[in-house]
């Protein structure tokens, strides 16, 4: 019986801690589609540590690439009456019914690279179509506009997919330039495993015959950057350009060993921190939205990142 | 009733029970009406899935195909209503594609004789590569007829559509495992396949009901899901699996000890959302939710394997 009274008193405590941790004045939830990609982790990071900088509490969440998941995470923390939310990589038309619920229960929801929804206050995002035609150019530019390039896609992410879309436009503007290969990631959840599989089959099928090789993000990057070393190249054999940025990138880009040339750097820390900010301007110090940002989407600039400038991005 | 065998029959289920008081006490917002629906919206994509498993192991099959046929069934769904087929006649070829594979399984089993941890594993992954034909790797999306989101997002009162169908079914499936002459002769299958059969039980029939009706569960779930998300994703249930089994596990620990039944399925499928719901509540970050998660199944799946092994030993 006393080891019965001492387990109640326990969980009694345990619990009373719990909900005192919950009476705080600003609650933030953070969602993050897929913690696995760096981007999302950077950013959910940041999110959650600029937060609490602020005093608030901020719940981080982790979706797995569940579309699922998410949809019950953004439920429950609807029902948790979160004060704010932020999302990283979210998707409004999947999550529609949640956003909306959000908007009814009058809890402001700020999404970052997730795409305009109506029930939203804005999207804090890079502006895709700028960074694509960088990216794309760059590389070309690297192999002096002529020869074989290979190429990673993602289609399932709306960013990932302009950029390709926009690669497509470059391509089509300089024909001396031919797509040898093309792989496109289908499987987000063991997206790491599918990007090697194909391009490794590209590399082996193209071996010799291409002189540069694009990739929708730099996750991809990293990946294809292996291959090619272990196919036995050298840096300056191969292009290899993506976009997103982060230091094991930079790292690379400056390593004499690796293959990675450039990639255009999103500001994914500086954008949480906006993220921040404007909410805590629209939802505790009461600024209107259209008064910090006019349409559904707050741009941040980028930088395309090589071994010119690399040094200012490391650290 | 002795205590040890009243702790056998209902102790999971008065585990659940002080969970669900711990969080009515500590969670806020927890025991809100909405909240509430909210963990019954949730749980019926993962009970319905689980339900049709346990109808497989019933019949002593195991079916690992599950959540791989219900994300083709959905990008099945999703690909025709994308092509402007209406709704129902989209949702019809969803429930006969979930029930397909389920025969399939079945004559794979029975006929075939392969046994149904391999045959479950083929089909599981054959559906998962023509979910990827289907789409190539990019999820169906759009804003779809509202009487079909209707089904997954549209309430009654307060009270949400799906959860009233769902406990419909689940009701369904409670009399026909239990009531039904059909259950009976399935679960006599299961428990002592050579005595059944000598007992003129046509056993190769009750173990292709218990597959189909798995495929079927599945289907629907892919009804539910689709028209929740408003898209249809290759993978979309891939996170069922695990919980699925686990749901089915724990149902095993309790009202029938070491056996796969509706009703303890049900409630380990409820188990396992209140705590993820209750985790967000409590302001837990999402590795404390994977890891709760890891707990129970481990915990779930040496007891009733203990269970398991002392029914084995009375025999």
């Amino acid at each position: 019986m006393n080891k019965f009274k001492t387990i109640a008193a326990a969980i009694g405590v345990a619990g009373m801690a719990m909900a005192a941790g919950q009476a705080q004045a600003f609650d933030l939830g953070v969602v993050a589609f897929q913690m696995s990609a760096e981007t999302q982790a950077r950013c959910a990071k940041t999110v959650g540590a600029e937060a609490e900088k602020l005093g608030w509490t901020a719940q981080v969440l982790n979706s797995n690439g569940s579309l699922e998941t998410h949809a019950s995470q953004l439920d429950n923390l609807i029902q948790k009456k979160v004060s704010g939310l932020i999302l990283c990589m979210s998707k409004p038309v999947q999550f529609d019914g949640q956003f909306e619920a959000a908007k009814k229960a009058g809890i402001p929801v700020i999404t970052i690279s997730s795409g305009a929804s109506p029930h939203t206050l804005f999207d804090v995002t890079p502006n895709e179509y700028i960074m694509a035609a960088e990216s794309a150019i760059y590389l070309l530019g690297t192999i002096n506009f002529e020869g074989n390039v290979l190429v990673q896609r993602f289609e399932s992410n709306t960013g990932a997919r302009i950029r390709g879309e926009v690669l497509d436009v470059v391509l089509k503007e300089n024909p001396a330039v031919k797509v040898v290969g093309s792989h496109s990631m289908a499987r987000t959840k063991s997206w790491m495993d599918d990007v090697r599989n194909g391009m490794s089959a590209l590399i082996l099928q193209n071996a010799g015959n291409f002189k540069g090789v694009w990739a929708s993000f730099d996750g991809q990057a990293l990946i294809i950057d292996d291959l090619l070393r272990e196919g036995g190249l050298k840096k300056g054999d191969v292009s290899l350009v993506s976009i997103d940025g982060g230091q094991e990138v930079y790292r690379r880009i400056k390593d004499p060993e690796s293959l990675m040339t450039a990639t255009v750097a999103i500001p994914f820390e500086d954008m949480a921190k906006s993220a921040v900010t404007m909410m805590k301007k629209i939802a505790v110090d009461g600024v209107a939205k259209t008064d910090l940002v006019p349409g559904p989407y707050l741009f941040t600039p980028a930088t395309l990142v090589d071994k010119s400038n690399v040094d200012k991005f490391l650290k | 009733m002795r205590l040890k065998s009243f702790i056998e029959i209902y102790g999971t289920f008065l585990a659940g029970i002080a969970l669900f008081v711990f969080l009515l006490i500590f969670a806020r917002n927890f025991a809100s009406t909405a909240n509430l629906l909210n963990v019954l919206k949730q749980v019926s994509f993962l009970s319905i899935l689980a339900i049709g498993f346990t109808f497989a192991l019933i019949a002593a099959e195991l079916d690992l195909s599950f959540a791989n046929v219900c994300s083709l069934s959905a990008v099945v769904i999703g690909s025709l209503i994308s092509r402007d087929i209406a709704w129902p006649l989209a949702v019809a070829a969803g429930l006969a594609m979930g029930t397909g594979a389920g025969l399939l399984n079945g004559f794979l089993v029975t006929v075939l004789k392969v046994p149904s941890l391999i045959s479950t594993l083929g089909t599981s992954s054959v559906a998962n590569g023509v979910a990827f034909m289907i789409t190539g790797g990019v999820a169906f999306v759009g804003r779809w007829d509202k009487d079909f989101l209707f089904i997954g997002r549209g309430k009654l009162g307060p009270v949400p559509v799906l959860v009233i169908i769902t406990l419909v079914l689940i009701a369904i499936a409670f009399v026909l495992s239990t009531q039904t002459r059909t259950g009976v002769h399935m679960q006599a299958t299961g428990e002592n396949e050579e005595a059944a059969n000598r007992s003129g039980i046509n056993t190769r029939n009750c173990k292709i009901l218990g597959l189909a009706l798995s495929g079927l569960a599945a289907g629907l779930t892919a009804v539910f899901l689709v028209a929740n998300l408003s898209s249809a994703a290759p993978q979309m249930a891939g996170d069922f699996l695990l919980n699925g089994i686990a749901a089915t596990l724990l149902g095993m620990t309790m009202f029938t000890p070491a056996k796969p039944n509706v009703l303890g399925t049900f409630v380990g499928a409820l188990i396992i959302v209140i705590l993820s719901n209750g985790l967000v509540l409590l302001g837990a970050q999402y590795y404390i939710q994977d890891i709760m998660l890891g707990i129970i199944i481990v915990v779930s799946v040496a007891v009733s394997a203990s269970v398991l092994k002392r029914a084995a030993f009375a025999l």
